[in-house]
C-alpha cells in the first residue's frame, strides 16, 4: 500500500515531447515505472522513448485506459491542458509547471474538487512510491535510490529539492520512504500537508511521516489543529525552514511564492509551537530529523 | 509579484468606472506647488511609494494653501518610508469625507477561492477591525468560476448597513473592483480607504494594487507600468539586483535564480532549492556566518547563467568567502552547474587557495561535478554531509580566514 501512486496507476504525461519531459520519461521508465502514452498537440503517431503520442487526451483514452496525468506544458497552456485532464476524468493529476498563473490556478482547483479528482502541485517534482518502483515527474532523477528506498515512513515537502533531500535523511536514519510528495511550493496548491496527512492515516503501510515546512500560508498550523482534532495519530517530524525571514522586514519573500509572512500570519517559530503543541516531534534543526524520527519509530 | 504605484492603480479604478480624486504626480516643491494651486485647496499631499500604512509613516499629509504645500512637500519629498526613497509625491483633492468604508479582495490560501472583504469602518485602523472580527466585517468567499455577482455586492454592504444611493454606489464599486481584480490577474486590490463624501458621493481615496508577475505575458498594458519582483523585496531593488534580473532572463528561460542584497555580511550565498536555500542561510547564520546576499537557483540553469549569476554575487564590494549549498538535486545537471561556478571564479580571477570556498552539490551528475571542482581547486561535498553540516565548515572556515 501507499498513497497517491502504485502499479494500478496508468500514467499519461501532458506535454511529453517536450525536453525536460522526455528526459524524465527516460528517467521514469529506467526505473521501471509504465508510462501508458503522452499527449503533444500536432505529434500524434511519434514516439518518445516508445510511449505513443497523441494529440489529445481523448484520443489516447479512447485507446487506453488512464487514471493519472503528469502535466508538463509551459505557464500558459497549463490551464487548459488541467482542464483537459478534469474533462477526460483522470482521478489524479501532478502539475511539473512553475509560474502558472494564480487566477488559473484557482479556476481548475475548483473545477477538480468538483470533479472529484485530485491535483498535486503546480509546482511540484513529483510523487514516489518505491515499495511498487512508481514514480511521477522528476523526483528522484537518474538515481532513485539514493534517496528513495521501501520502508514505512510519509513524506510531505513544500520543497521539490527537500522532498528528496528528507527521504534521504529517512534513509540515513534507518527507514524507507513508503510515498514520498512534493506538494509544491505556490500560495495556491492542491493538495495541503492536512490532505496528505489524512491520506497517510489511512495507509496501513505507513508508521510515521517526515513533513518539511516553509513560511507563508496555514498549511502547517492547519496540519497541527488537524493532528489536535484527532485526525491524524501516527508519529510526525516537522522540520520548519526560514526561521530568518522573520527578523526581515514585512512582505520579503525568500525561496518559494508561498513564503511570505504577513503579520502574524506565516510565522516559522509560530508553525513550530503550533506543532509542538499538536504533540509532533518539532526538529530545531534539520540534522535532528534522524535522531527525532528514530525515536518516533522506536515507540 | 509586483507592486502597483498609486497613481497606475487610480488609473485603472478611473478606467474602469471607479470614482477617484484629482490628482498630479509630480518630482519637486514647485511642481508640487503649481500641482497643489491647480487642484485647489484642500489637497493631500502623499509620498508615491508601493507600500501600504503610510499614513501612520506620515507620509500622508493635507495643505490648505499654496505655503503650506511646498513646506508639506519639502518635508516628504527624499525622505524614505519603509525604505522607500520618495522621489515623486502624489497631489490629490482632499475629500470632505462624511465616513470610511473599505474593501478588499485577495486569494485565500486555506480554502484557495478569492474573498472579498468589506468594512464599514474603514481608515487607517482597519487591521485591528479584521482581527477582532467586528460586525461592521465582512469576509466572503468567492466561486471563481461563477464569478462575483453584482447581487452578492449589494447583499454584503446592506448587511454592513447601507442603504439608499450610498448602497447602489457602493455596490457596484465593489462588483467593478472584483471585475478589476480578474481583469488583471492582480493577487490582492484593496480600496481603503473607500470615503463616503459629506454629499453622499462614494470615492476611492487610496488603492493597493499588487499583479501576479506570472501573468504579466497576458497583461500588455501593465508590463512597461509595474516592476518585477518588486514584490519579493522591502526596498527598491539595487542596480546589481536589477542586472541579475536580466541576467536571469537573457541565457534562455531555463532554469532560475533570484538575487536579493542583505545588509553587510561577507560570505558570497548562492544555493539551490527554494527550500534548500532557507536551510542553508538559518544554518550559516546559527554557525555565525554572514551571509552578504541571498541567492536561490534551481530548475537547471545552463552554464552562462550560473556564471553570470556567480560573477554578481562576488561582485558585491566586502565578499571574502563563497558558499554554495543545494538538496540533492532532481534534474539540475551538477556538472553543468560545475562548470558555471568554476568559470566565474576564473573570470573573476578568484584564487580558492586563498578565498574560502565551500561547496555541497549532490545530485545529476554529481561525479562529473566533483571532478570539475575538485581540478579547480575548490572544496566539494556531496552527500556525505548535510547542508547544516556544509554551512558548518563554511562559517568555521570564515572565523579562520578573518
Amino acid at each position: 500500500m501507499a498513497i497517491f501512486v502504485d502499479n494500478d496507476s496508468k500514467i499519461v504525461i501532458q506535454g511529453i515531447t517536450g525536453r525536460e519531459a522526455s528526459m524524465v520519461t527516460r528517467h521514469t521508465l529506467a526505473y521501471g515505472t509504465k508510462i501508458v502514452a503522452g499527449v503533444t498537440p500536432g505529434k500524434e503517431s511519434q514516439n518518445v522513448e516508445g510511449v505513443p503520442v497523441f494529440d489529445t487526451l481523448k484520443h489516447a483514452c479512447q485507446k487506453w485506459e488512464l487514471n493519472t496525468s503528469v502535466i508538463y506544458v509551459p505557464p500558459a497552456f497549463a490551464y487548459d491542458a488541467v482542464m483537459e485532464a478534469i474533462g477526460n476524468e483522470i482521478k489524479l493529476i501532478l502539475i511539473i509547471t512553475e509560474r502558472i498563473p494564480r487566477h488559473d490556478v484557482a479556476r481548475f482547483l475548483l473545477a477538480a474538487e468538483r470533479a472529484n479528482c485530485t491535483i498535486v502541485g503546480p509546482n511540484s517534482v513529483g510523487i514516489i512510491n518505491p515499495g511498487d518502483r512508481v514514480k511521477l515527474g522528476p523526483i528522484g532523477g537518474d538515481n532513485v535510490e539514493r534517496c528513495f528506498i521501501p520502508g514505512e515512513v510519509g513524506v510531505i515537502s513544500r520543497s521539490g529539492g527537500q522532498t528528496a533531500e528528507c527521504s534521504w535523511m529517512v534513509k540515513r536514519a534507518g527507514f524507507g520512504v513508503s510515498t514520498s510528495v512534493s506538494i509544491g511550493g505556490d500560495p495556491l496548491i492542491g493538495s495541503t500537508p492536512k490532505k496528505n496527512l489524512n491520506m497517510f492515516e489511512q495507509d496501513s503501510k505507513t508508521k510515521a511521516v517526515v513533513l518539511w515546512g516553509e513560511p507563508g500560508t496555514t498549511y502547517e498550523e492547519d496540519a497541527a489543529d488537524f493532528i489536535k482534532e484527532g485526525g491524524f495519530t501516527k508519529p510526525l517530524v516537522a522540520y520548519i525552514a526560514g526561521r530568518f525571514v522573520e527578523n526581515m522586514p514585512e512582505g520579503t519573500v525568500f525561496g518559494h511564492a508561498a513564503a511570505i509572512i504577513e503579520g502574524d500570519m506565516g510565522r516559522p517559530s509560530s508553525k513550530m509551537e503550533k506543532l509542538r503543541d499538536a504533540g509532533c516531534y518539532v526538529a530545531d534543526n534539520f540534522n535532528d530529523i534522524v535522531p527525532l524520527l528514530q525515536e518516533a519509530m522506536a515507540k | 509579484m509586483a507592486r502597483v504605484l498609486e497613481n497606475i492603480g487610480k488609473e485603472i479604478l478611473r478606467k474602469n468606472g471607479i470614482p477617484i480624486p484629482d490628482f498630479l504626480v509630480v518630482g519637486d516643491i514647485k511642481e508640487a506647488r503649481i500641482a497643489a494651486d491647480k487642484i485647489g485647496y484642500p489637497v493631500v499631499i502623499k509620498a508615491l511609494v508601493p507600500t501600504g500604512k503610510r499614513g501612520k509613516a506620515t507620509a500622508i499629509k493635507f495643505a490648505e494653501s499654496s505655503e503650506e504645500a511646498e513646506k508639506i512637500a519639502e518635508g516628504i519629498l527624499h525622505t524614505t518610508v519603509y525604505h522607500f526613497p520618495v522621489e515623486l509625491l502624489l497631489v490629490e483633492k482632499k475629500i470632505d469625507t462624511s465616513y470610511e468604508l473599505y474593501s478588499s479582495i485577495t486569494f485565500d490560501t486555506s480554502r484557495r477561492l478569492p474573498i472579498v472583504i468589506a468594512s464599514s469602518a474603514g481608515g487607517i485602523d482597519i487591521e485591528k477591525s479584521v482581527k477582532t472580527q467586528s460586525k461592521k466585517i465582512i469576509k466572503q468567499y468567492v466561486d471563481i468560476l461563477e464569478g462575483f455577482h453584482l447581487y452578492k455586492a449589494k447583499e454584503i454592504w446592506s448587511d454592513l448597513g447601507l442603504t439608499g444611493r450610498t448602497l447602489q454606489q457602493a455596490t457596484t464599486i465593489l462588483w467593478r473592483l472584483y471585475k478589476i481584480f480578474e481583469k488583471y490577474d492582480a493577487y490582492t486590490v484593496e480600496i481603503n480607504p473607500l470615503a463616503v463624501t459629506s454629499r453622499g458621493e462614494i470615492v476611492a481615496v487610496s488603492i493597493l494594487m499588487g499583479i501576479d508577475d506570472d501573468a504579466l505575458f497576458r497583461q500588455p498594458d501593465l508590463s512597461d507600468k509595474v516592476e518585477e519582483g518588486s514584490d519579493r523585496s522591502w526596498r527598491p531593488l539595487t542596480d546589481l539586483e536589477k542586472k541579475m534580473i536580466t541576467v536571469d532572463k537573457q541565457e534562455s528561460y531555463r532554469g532560475t535564480a533570484r538575487y536579493t542584497e542583505m545588509e553587510g555580511g561577507n560570505i558570497g550565498f548562492f544555493c539551490g532549492g527554494g527550500g534548500g536555500s532557507l536551510l542553508a542561510y538559518d544554518a550559516l547564520l546559527r554557525f555565525g556566518g554572514r551571509p552578504a546576499n541571498y541567492t536561490e537557483f534551481g530548475g537547471n540553469p545552463p552554464e552562462a547563467k550560473v556564471s553570470g549569476i556567480v560573477k554578481g554575487v562576488l561582485s558585491k564590494p566586502g565578499i571574502k568567502g563563497f558558499f554554495m549549498a543545494t538538496s540533492i538535486t532532481n534534474n539540475t545537471q551538477t556538472d553543468v552547474v560545475a562548470s558555471g561556478v568554476v568559470k566565474a571564479f576564473q573570470e573573476m580571477n578568484v584564487d580558492p587557495e586563498k578565498f574560502p570556498i565551500v561547496v555541497r552539490l549532490p545530485g545529476v551528475n554529481d561525479a562529473v561535478a566533483k571532478r570539475i571542482f575538485i581540478e579547480a581547486g575548490i572544496e566539494y561535498y556531496g552527500d556525505e554531509i548535510t547542508i547544516e553540516d556544509a554551512a558548518q565548515i563554511m562559517a568555521e572556515k570564515m572565523k579562520k580566514a578573518c
